[in-house]
């Protein structure tokens, strides 16, 4: 980020929030990758403080990074926390002879007794001059070889790529950094499938609501690069595959980081250079992350609405168990017009509505199953935030309800799914709804009556092509995958 | 294996561990130090005594780059020594046909008391030494040194109830001589040694001879050395006039002598004692490369504990009749500085009465140190810096400062020629600039003079006071070379490198957001000089600009990408708020159709064939390869013209331009000439 990183440190200001964005007090700027502690996730963004949340969804302010400077990143090592942090600005306000710092602690915990950071110790430094600032490290623990990589540096000169010493969090000796990239910022270093891939932002920093900031990859076999995109363009010569952009009332993504749920289960962070519904603030940005032909693209925030519910299966939708009513009428007109005969031009069949079919579904829980999906009003489910019900790594909890009804998908204390009548807000009733790495989503309720905590093992899961119940959350089967479809 | 320790000549000269009692000798034209190795004392050991388990050898060619050989002894691989004695002291080696010995002194296993001294033999001087499974007979005692003489007669010298020296005998490991018994003298005036104290003892069976004519006080760690006929004993002695300037601890004296066992004529000092009380001095004195030098040692790295002491050399030199000139301890040691290396300025050579040095991190002294410069007109010299592979390099700086300041570096003395000048804004100015007071700063300043040769660097202060750790010249990245005469071509990919670049017109915009197509239609088409659109620049042709007078220059450049900022930068012309124009020739042997003029460029920039618009790249925009496309064009037969305006804010700014064919193959048939 090349200037005014240092008045957009965000503060705590209390502003109503949507469900549409992290809630909470979620304003950073510049936020490091993720990092769990002890149940809860932290991320520290320019200036000194950090943002946490226990559950994922509602983040508010209190961690604790001395140093002040910019644009940190956090990676836990074997049982303790490596933070990395630039020393310095970059561009305005200080020059280019930026410094890069890591330090140690045991936990991130700002009231843990063990909360204590080891003093910094420099690993890259640019001297104002040369071809590189050294600020906004990403670092990257390679699991093929456990070596710790970082990347680094600006628009001003190019990006860098340096070895760290998994071990002492110092600049492996006799090191020389290696130029990966030019023009960009915020860079990030991840691995996947055998490649290592070079996440950078291009545009423009800081400008708020006119921020053009965007997210790009390229991706090497070697984590020394080229880095390559997706029309064999290096990014040592400015190339980079979009990730994430503009769009939904946010712009200006930046600062990429990757973390893993589970198998298949992968979100982004960033943060947005403005949120068009929080007064165009910079605020913290999770999006699910897929991958598509082994490149990563930021999936979309999940958009309320109404839907059908499709197996990845058999491509069946969910529904109620109820009578199949028919519509009036069978098999219309078919074949050629005779054009010499004026005749009408043939009216639209309205769509079957709720009151046509209510009347013939019982009153109390009614089963679900899967079926052929028919536009059907036991086949349309609304789906809506829940944002006093908390959430997760990437939305609130939802509700889900047949279109026009309070009648509410819940799980049941023996593990398979039911509707009930009435949503009235219990835990069983709330759905977690996640994007998976290849665009199909998991629905997982949010507890199982009769069972401890919060549910993260069991899905809604096709147990035959008709049958849905709760299952254990597998990637490699598709009786675990969804999709929404608004059609 | 080696470890390269020392990257600069100064004091001390080992910098990642303790070392004392340095002998220096000369190998095969390498200066060969041989130190004994102060530890930090285990649990268990005597927490302000010395401690010593083990012996480093260190070499260098040049006095200045130190590289470590490793352990060469350790106690506990010596027979005779008690493995947890930490008390390998003070050692020597020579070198006497084909083998190198290594004499160390040490405390010998239980029930025999005293310090006793072995030999250890090798094949190198770096080892691998094998030892000796006893000691030597005859001897009692600490710190041997040996001298062969001219006639190949081996002499060893130890301290041990005074100094004692003998004969040794050619297999180097015994001594030649009568063992007689020697009553220990009551010790006066030595460091309180624990167990050490020698009282009313029987007397020991001792070889050798009592060294005569020495002054009466302490003495230890005996080094003989000759010079032209001259035998020199040299010793660390405490002079017990405190009133005629001793303060109670070592300095380093020496006698002389025609005979190598004495008697001996007391001459005085060689170097006083240390100003900080650091009790201890030891030494050897080695000619090296026509040059003599002191290898001593003084508690640098451990102010606050004499026990953990490091090795510093400096010149020492000798009248007509032989005798010694005084030397006074340097910061600076000895050995000429690469400018392009880190030229420690705390190790000056001289300084302004009130320039003081500090410990970087007092938790870690091998961090180093600064030397503050107080008050406008502080100076500080450093002596013998070689500016022969400084070129075209600009000059950076480990500075610190309370208040906005300046530190200026010269030529020579606090008068001398400015070389650069430091400019430290550390005071908030309440907006967009942090407040940098008290923090370290790595700074840069172009360098305004470039001495040639080996000269002396000296800091000088010009506002508030300042520390300084380090400066540095650093020799730029070759961005672009002046086109030669004949024509060239497109690079591999087809890029054209070459260009007759205009010096930046003043464009004052804080920001690249600015840069929208109306925006940019209006400022390009704005004449900035005469003949704008159709000037066929040569190399230094002068254009007027307003009120700026501004030359072409016909590029190279070093990269696909024409890097403007650079090419600014080096001439020490603006690099924000500007407008570059570049002009190129390009000659093709044939019509060339449908190809399109591919551009990157930081930030917005608009192109012209042949004086045709042919493509707008508009906004805040970063240096991509092939991001904007002109429609099809074709390049004529024989001369084109291509010319663009690059404009830039706060950005770095560059371009990289080619021609691409249908199929997104670069355009390469064609050269590029310059106008004449």
């Amino acid at each position: 980020m090349e200037i005014l990183r240092n008045i957009l440190v965000a503060s705590s200001l209390l502003l109503a929030t949507t469900a549409s964005a992290q809630s909470g007090q979620p304003y950073i700027h510049d936020p490091s990758t993720l990092a769990e502690c002890d149940g809860k996730w932290y991320t520290f963004g320019t200036g000194s403080g950090g943002i946490i949340t226990e559950d994922g969804w509602n983040w508010k302010g209190g961690g604790v990074r001395p140093g002040g400077g910019a644009a940190p990143d956090v990676i836990k090592i074997g049982d303790r926390y490596l933070v990395i942090y630039g020393a310095t600005g970059g561009g305005l306000g200080g020059g280019h002879n930026g410094r890069i710092l890591t330090m140690w602690n045991k936990t991130l915990d700002p009231q843990s007794p063990d909360f204590k950071y080891s003093t910094a110790i420099e690993v890259a430094s640019s001297d104002g001059m040369e071809d590189n600032d050294a600020i906004d490290p990403g670092v990257l623990l390679d699991p093929t070889t456990g070596r710790l990589w970082m990347s680094y540096g600006t628009y001003f000169g190019n990006i860098r790529l340096v070895e760290l010493d998994p071990n002492t969090g110092e600049r492996v000796k006799g090191n020389e950094a290696i130029d990966i990239a030019i023009d960009c910022e915020a860079s990030d270093l991840i691995y996947r499938n055998g490649y290592y891939y070079l996440l950078g932002t291009h545009g423009t920093c800081c400008d708020g609501v006119n921020s053009t900031y965007n997210i790009v990859v390229g991706r090497s076999r070697s984590v020394t690069g080229p880095y390559i995109d997706n029309v064999n363009r290096d990014m040592f010569h400015g190339g980079g595959k979009m990730v994430i952009a503009a769009g939904d009332r946010v712009c200006g993504p930046g600062h990429f980081g990757r973390t893993i749920i589970d198998e298949g289960v992968e979100i982004m962070s960033c943060h947005y250079e403005a949120d068009f519904d929080q007064g165009g603030r910079s605020v913290l940005g999770i999006r699910p992350l897929l991958w598509k032909n082994d490149w990563p693209v930021a999936g979309d925030r999940f958009k309320e609405g109404t839907y059908m519910i499709e197996s990845e299966r058999r491509g069946y939708s969910l529904e109620l168990s109820v009578d199949f009513v028919r519509m009036q009428g069978g098999m219309r007109m078919f074949g050629p017009r005779d054009n010499n005969q004026q005749q009408e031009a043939p009216k639209p069949v309205e769509n079957q509505k709720l009151q046509d079919v209510i009347g013939t579904w019982p009153s109390g829980n009614i089963n679900v199953r899967i079926g052929d999906y028919m536009f059907r009003p036991h086949q349309r489910w609304t789906i809506t935030a829940v944002p006093e019900a908390g959430g997760y790594l990437s939305n609130p909890y939802f509700k889900i309800t047949i279109e026009g009804t309070n009648r509410a998908l819940a799980a049941t204390a023996d593990c398979e799914v039911t509707s009930v009548p009435e949503f009235t807000g219990a835990a069983e009733q709330l759905w977690r709804i996640e994007q998976l790495t290849d665009g199909t989503f998991r629905i997982m309720p949010k507890q199982i009556p009769g069972q401890e905590g919060i549910n993260k093992r069991m899905v809604l899961y096709s147990a035959g092509d008709c049958t849905p119940t709760l299952a254990e959350y597998d990637f490699n089967s598709d009786n675990s995958k969804w999709n929404f479809r608004n059609h | 294996m080696g470890v390269p320790l020392a990257l600069s000549a100064q004091n001390p000269v080992i910098r990642n561990q303790f070392s004392a009692d340095p002998t220096a000798r000369v190998f095969n034209n390498k200066v060969y130090i041989y130190p004994s190795h102060d530890i930090m004392p285990p649990a268990g050991q005597r927490q302000d005594w010395f401690c010593m388990e083990d012996y480093h050898v260190f070499s260098s060619e040049n006095l200045t780059d130190w590289e470590d050989h490793g352990m060469i002894v350790t106690q506990n691989k010596v027979p005779w020594v008690r493995p947890d004695s930490y008390s390998m002291w003070a050692p020597d080696c020579v070198y006497k046909d084909g083998k190198y010995y290594f004499y160390f002194p040490s405390a010998p296993a239980a029930g025999r008391g005293g310090f006793a001294v072995g030999v250890a033999v090798a094949d190198s001087p770096t080892g691998p030494f094998i030892c000796e499974p006893e000691p030597i007979k005859g001897i009692s005692g600490i710190d041997p040194c040996v001298l062969i003489d001219d006639d190949g007669q081996a002499y060893i010298y130890w301290s041990g109830g005074g100094i004692r020296g003998s004969k040794l005998k050619s297999n180097m490991k015994e001594l030649d001589g009568e063992m007689t018994p020697v009553q220990m003298p009551q010790r006066q005036g030595g460091q309180q040694q624990g167990g050490q104290q020698a009282g009313n003892r029987p007397p020991m069976m001792m070889a050798g001879q009592n060294m005569e004519g020495l002054p009466e006080g302490f003495k230890e760690g005996p080094y003989v050395f000759k010079r032209n006929g001259w035998y020199y004993l040299t010793f660390p002695w405490v002079r017990s006039d405190k009133e005629k300037g001793g303060s109670g601890t070592e300095t380093l004296a020496y006698s002389m002598s025609k005979n190598p066992l004495g008697p001996w004529e007391f001459k005085g000092i060689i170097m006083a004692e240390h100003a900080n009380n650091c009790w201890t001095n030891h030494h050897s004195i080695t000619e090296y490369k026509g040059q003599w030098y002191l290898f001593y040692h003084h508690n640098d790295y451990s102010p606050g504990d004499d026990k953990r002491r490091s090795v510093c050399i400096d010149k020492i030199g000798f009248k007509p009749d032989g005798t010694i000139i005084e030397v006074k301890p340097t910061l600076r040691g000895v050995g000429i500085v690469k400018a392009t290396s880190k030229i420690e300025m705390d190790r000056y050579s001289a300084a302004s009465a009130d320039a003081s040095v500090d410990t970087l991190d007092t938790s870690n002294r091998f961090q180093g140190w600064c030397v503050t410069l107080p008050k406008k007109g502080a100076w500080a010299t450093f002596n013998d810096v070689d500016f022969s592979d400084a070129s075209n390099a600009y000059l950076t700086g480990r500075i610190k400062a309370e208040g906005n300041t300046q530190v200026f570096v010269r030529e020579k003395n606090a008068k001398g020629k400015v070389i650069a000048k430091f400019t430290l804004t550390v005071v908030s100015d309440g907006q967009f600039r942090r407040d940098q007071r008290g923090q370290w700063l790595t700074l840069t300043a172009p360098v305004e003079y470039m001495p040639k040769g080996i000269t002396d660097l000296c800091i000088t202060c010009e506002g508030e006071g300042a520390s300084v750790d380090w400066i540095q010249f650093k020799n730029r990245q070759t961005y672009f070379t002046p086109a030669a005469a004949q024509p060239s071509h497109p690079d591999a990919e087809g890029f054209i490198r070459r260009w007759c670049l205009l010096e930046p017109i003043d464009k004052p915009n804080r920001s690249n957001t600015v840069f929208t197509d109306s925006y940019l239609r209006e400022n390009f088409n704005q004449q900035y000089f005469a003949n704008q659109f159709t000037i066929l620049p040569k190399d230094g042709d002068k254009v007027k600009a307003g009120k700026q007078t501004l030359t072409w220059h016909q590029m190279e450049s070093t990269t696909f990408n024409s890097k403007l900022f650079r090419f600014s930068e080096g001439l020490q012309k603006q690099v924000y708020g500007v407008l570059f124009w570049a002009v190129t020739t390009i000659d093709c042997p044939e019509e060339i159709k449908d190809v399109r003029l591919a551009v990157g460029s930081n930030s917005a920039s608009m192109w012209w064939l042949n004086g045709e618009e042919a493509l707008l790249l508009s906004g805040d925009r970063r240096m991509v390869k092939d991001d904007c496309m002109s429609p099809r064009l074709t390049l004529k037969k024989g001369r084109n013209v291509l010319r663009g305006a690059i404009i830039n804010g706060p950005g770095m700014s560059d371009f990289c331009v080619r021609f691409l064919d249908e199929k997104g193959q670069p355009v390469k048939n064609f050269t590029i000439i310059n106008n004449k």
